[in-house]
């Protein structure tokens, strides 16, 4: 009986265990569904993911392609604008060349770069530029370029530029890469408007390196600019031997000049010591023709007749016009030898005009010619001799009276002009022809008009105003239309 | 710790030699020089500029290499020479060099240098190592393997390929007046001289993680077992004439990613070309196995990675303050290990990415640094303990204190 319960204890216990279990494995089974579910879904989601992925590395790869493209052209711009800015400091074909660095070639992607121009007197290629190359090299370089000089030329006349991108022809292309010994290159013609004509090279033995159609417009740029600078350099050297000539010849000219100057100076001075000479030995016998007529005609020595006396005023009056031409030309020579010095002191123009005014009064009245003084005190003061000041003045104003019909006006004004006063004397009078202005301060010139038939003159009063004018370091200079007066105007230092 | 650099970009090795001793040597002042590092575009990579400047040094060592530019504060140089005087108090050190590493095989010429390092180090213990190898040597990987048999996988070594420009033709390693090709040099140091390490690269994962199933060093044959080049063929739609014309942004730009457990970041490969029957010749190993996936990064992360890295550098040498307070925190030289493929990618942005580490690091500390072929250093730079890599694409900054 015992036994019998415990069987069936056992088989119940049995039974729930086993129904346990098969509880427990189908939630276990279901769980593993439920995982496998996820797994696959996982799965899924990884397929899923890898794809995006893949869709974002083909669009990553274009943007880096172009970002990479964008960055080497702008680099490449960079570049290009500081080479430009070297080649065009410079007007020299070697300097061009010269300023043309590795680290230029390196910033547009290049380790090797070389110029050629072709010699067209002695038909071969010239190396203008090396960058990159040793001496062997560039030498093997050449004599490659020797034996294929036509198929470069060709190039050249092709007038475009040549890439191991763009070249076709696969022969032509290996045979640049290993003359030049490079993996990629690009060439271009150089090309000045006129003169010679050559190509630039610029290659890298970088195996990653990539070559667009931007890498040759950039070089195409360069060579273009480098034709630039040797044409403007071609045609400065051109101006520059016709201003070479031209100095040349100016300066042989003024060497000419300069000996006749010197011929000039010399017949002057012995002008001015010749009048200096015969003025002094004139002035003596002059002085006592002058007493002894003074003397007759005061009588002391007797009475003389009518005629005789009225001969013997003609002689003294002469002899006075004969003094003063002789006095003129011995002051004239005496200040171009300078053994006249000027006493420069302050002076009050308004002064020397009234002193002047007072010496006309005469001539003024008798004409009935107004003289209008406008110098205030702030244009009156220069630095001057007096009594050559007067000199001019009495000159300048006695001429203006001479040439001035009745009722007539003087005018005398002065303004500053830098570190001078400018003095103008303006009349009312018949003034001066213009072919005669540039002649007036010449000696004994007299301007060809009815008074100066009528009244006598040495001729050199103007020429000795303007000799004292330029002694006292002014000018004297004179402007004048026919019939409507003339203006001297002068210029002195400022006290 | 005093750190002197002097730059030159003369063209004569005479002027570069006596223009960079002065200017570098100036900011050492009477003090004495411990160890000379250089760094010079391969127009200036000569015997007559390293017989100078060993001149100038009495007797102590100088390593270097040659690279398509230099880095310094100033700028990037494409024709210069930057040399490197440290002098640290307490400082102990050994440098050594191996040659001939195409016959010797990378992983022996690695063991060969690693032994003659510890060899002659003197001082009892040794905390990191720099070196530098041939740029151009296929199993760079290898050689670290070599290096870690004889200083222990988790010592921290902090390398650089050296470069040329771009030409993929010599690149030049230097020690004392001597200069090879095919060969690394290196120096260990330990002593009065802290370090802070940072490496990033700033590309991020995308698309499905695969699995290697075949390949062999640096040559990946089968990917999932499909050809290895499917990986791209999928991504970009090209066949393969297609992919290997854009080779040079599919190899810069997305680069293949290795996982590596445990670590950060993961480790790139830059595809050096694609073969015919499909296979992917990376620079760098492959292992078998190995899950990867394709990566992408662009200008901004490149950047935002160089930033990470210096301040890591930064962060990292201040820590060890923390453990050894006797030890100063601040950098007192940065020296810039970047990948020459970064500078193709970033072309005038590269001065940027200089901008970003001084930024991080401080205006006034001195920056020495070159473009590289290959980086080698820790992964997870943080942890430096970590093992020893060899990177692509990366920007590594090791600062150095006193």
């Amino acid at each position: 009986m015992y036994s019998e319960n415990l069987f069936n204890i056992l088989g119940l216990a049995s039974i729930f265990i086993i129904i346990s279990l098969a509880i427990a494995l189908a939630i276990k089974i279901e769980k593993i569904q439920e995982l496998r579910s996820s797994i696959s879904k996982l799965k899924k989601s990884l397929e899923e993911t890898d794809e995006q992925a893949k869709l974002i590395v083909r669009t990553d790869i274009e943007l880096n392609k172009t970002q990479d493209e964008l960055d080497k052209k702008i680099a490449g711009l960079y570049a290009l604008q500081r080479l430009s800015r070297a080649i065009s400091t410079t007007l020299e074909e070697t300097q061009i060349f010269m300023n043309i660095q590795n680290a230029h070639l390196e910033d547009l992607g290049f380790e090797k770069g070389v110029a050629f121009l072709w010699n067209n007197a002695e038909k071969k290629f010239r190396l203008t530029l090396n960058r990159g190359y040793d001496e062997e090299e560039i030498h093997s370089i050449m004599h490659n370029l020797e034996l294929s000089k036509e198929f470069y030329l060709r190039l050249i006349k092709q007038e475009m530029a040549v890439s191991s991108f763009s070249l076709q022809d696969i022969k032509h292309k290996e045979n640049i890469n290993r003359v030049f010994k490079v993996t990629h290159f690009i060439m271009s013609p150089i090309l000045p408007r006129e003169g010679t004509t050559g190509f630039l090279f610029l290659g890298t033995e970088s195996t990653d390196t990539i070559l667009t159609e931007g890498d040759e417009e950039l070089v195409t740029i360069l060579a273009n600019q480098i034709g630039q600078a040797l044409e403007n350099a071609r045609l400065f050297e051109k101006t520059w031997l016709a201003q070479q000539e031209l100095e040349k010849k100016v300066e042989e000219r003024t060497r000419e000049l300069s000996e006749l100057l010197e011929e000039i100076k010399k017949v002057s001075k012995r002008k001015t010591d010749f009048i200096s000479a015969v003025s002094h030995e004139l002035r003596t016998p002059l002085t006592s023709i002058k007493g002894y007529a003074s003397i007759l005609l005061s009588e002391k020595l007797g009475q003389i007749p009518k005629a005789v006396k009225e001969r013997l005023d003609k002689i003294n009056r002469h002899s006075d016009e004969l003094a003063q031409l002789v006095n003129e030309l011995l002051d004239i020579s005496r200040i171009e030898s300078g053994k006249i010095t000027m006493k420069l002191e302050p002076q009050d123009l308004k002064d020397i005009l009234e002193a002047v005014a007072d010496l006309l009064s005469v001539q003024l009245k008798t004409k009935d010619i107004k003289l209008d003084v406008k110098i205030t005190k702030e244009t009156a003061k220069v630095n001057a001799d007096r009594n050559q000041i007067e000199r001019v003045f009495i000159n300048l104003i006695g001429n203006a009276v001479k040439f001035t019909p009745a009722k007539g006006k003087i005018s005398v004004t002065s303004h500053p002009s830098d570190d001078f006063l400018q003095i103008d004397v303006s009349d009312t009078g018949i003034g001066i022809p213009e072919d005669a202005l540039t002649s007036v301060f010449d000696e004994f010139y007299r301007v060809d008009n009815p008074i100066n038939q009528e009244v006598k003159g040495t001729g050199l009063g103007l020429s000795l105003i303007k000799h004292i004018i330029e002694a006292h370091k002014g000018k004297i200079w004179v402007k004048s239309k026919l019939g409507q007066g003339s203006t001297f105007s002068f210029t002195l230092p400022k006290a | 710790m005093k750190a002197g650099i002097g730059l030159s970009i003369q063209k004569n090795a005479l002027l570069v030699g006596r223009e960079v001793w002065d200017q570098a040597s100036i900011k050492i002042g009477q003090d004495k020089i411990d160890f000379a590092i250089l760094f010079t575009t391969v127009n200036l990579a000569s015997a007559s500029l390293l017989k100078i400047i060993k001149n100038k040094l009495a007797g102590q060592p100088l390593i270097g290499c040659s690279s398509q530019a230099v880095i310094t504060n100033s700028g990037i140089y494409k024709h210069a020479a930057l040399l490197v005087l440290i002098s640290c108090e307490g400082l102990n050190m050994n440098a050594a060099f191996v040659k001939d590493i195409k016959t010797k095989g990378a992983l022996s010429a690695g063991e060969e240098l690693g032994g003659k390092l510890v060899q002659e180090f003197t001082g009892s213990q040794r905390e990191f190592g720099i070196f530098f190898c041939d740029g151009l040597m296929e199993e760079g990987s290898k050689l670290i393997l070599g290096l870690q048999e004889r200083l222990g996988k988790s010592f921290p070594i902090i390398g650089a390929s050296a470069s040329d420009n771009l030409r993929f033709h010599k690149t030049y390693l230097f020690f004392n007046q001597e200069i090879f090709t095919d060969a690394a040099v290196g120096i260990l140091l330990g002593g009065g001289l802290s370090f802070g390490l940072g490496i990033k690269h700033g590309w991020k994962p995308l698309g499905k993680p695969r699995t290697v199933t075949d390949s062999h060093g640096n040559v990946i044959e089968r990917i999932d077992n499909k050809p290895a080049v499917s990986i791209y063929r999928d991504y970009f739609a090209k066949d393969i004439a297609g992919l290997k014309k854009e080779l040079k942004y599919i190899s810069t730009l997305y680069p293949i990613g290795l996982y590596l457990e445990g670590e950060e970041e993961y480790l790139l490969r830059n595809i050096l070309s694609i073969e015919d029957n499909g296979s992917l010749v990376c620079q760098g190993d492959i292992p078998l196995g190995s899950q990867i996936r394709l990566m992408i990064g662009n200008k901004e992360s490149c950047l935002l990675a160089a930033r990470q890295a210096s301040e890591e550098a930064k962060q990292n040498l201040s820590a060890l303050k923390l453990g050894q307070p006797q030890k100063y925190s601040s950098i007192d030289i940065a020296f810039v290990f970047d990948s020459a493929s970064r500078y193709s990618l970033l072309r005038r942005g590269a001065i940027e990415e200089l901008k970003m580490v001084k930024n991080a690091i401080g205006e006034d500390v001195p920056i020495a640094g070159f473009y590289t072929y290959g980086e080698q250093a820790p992964l997870k730079a943080i942890g430096y303990h970590g093992e020893a890599h060899f990177h692509n694409q990366t920007i590594s900054v090791l600062g150095l204190g006193g």
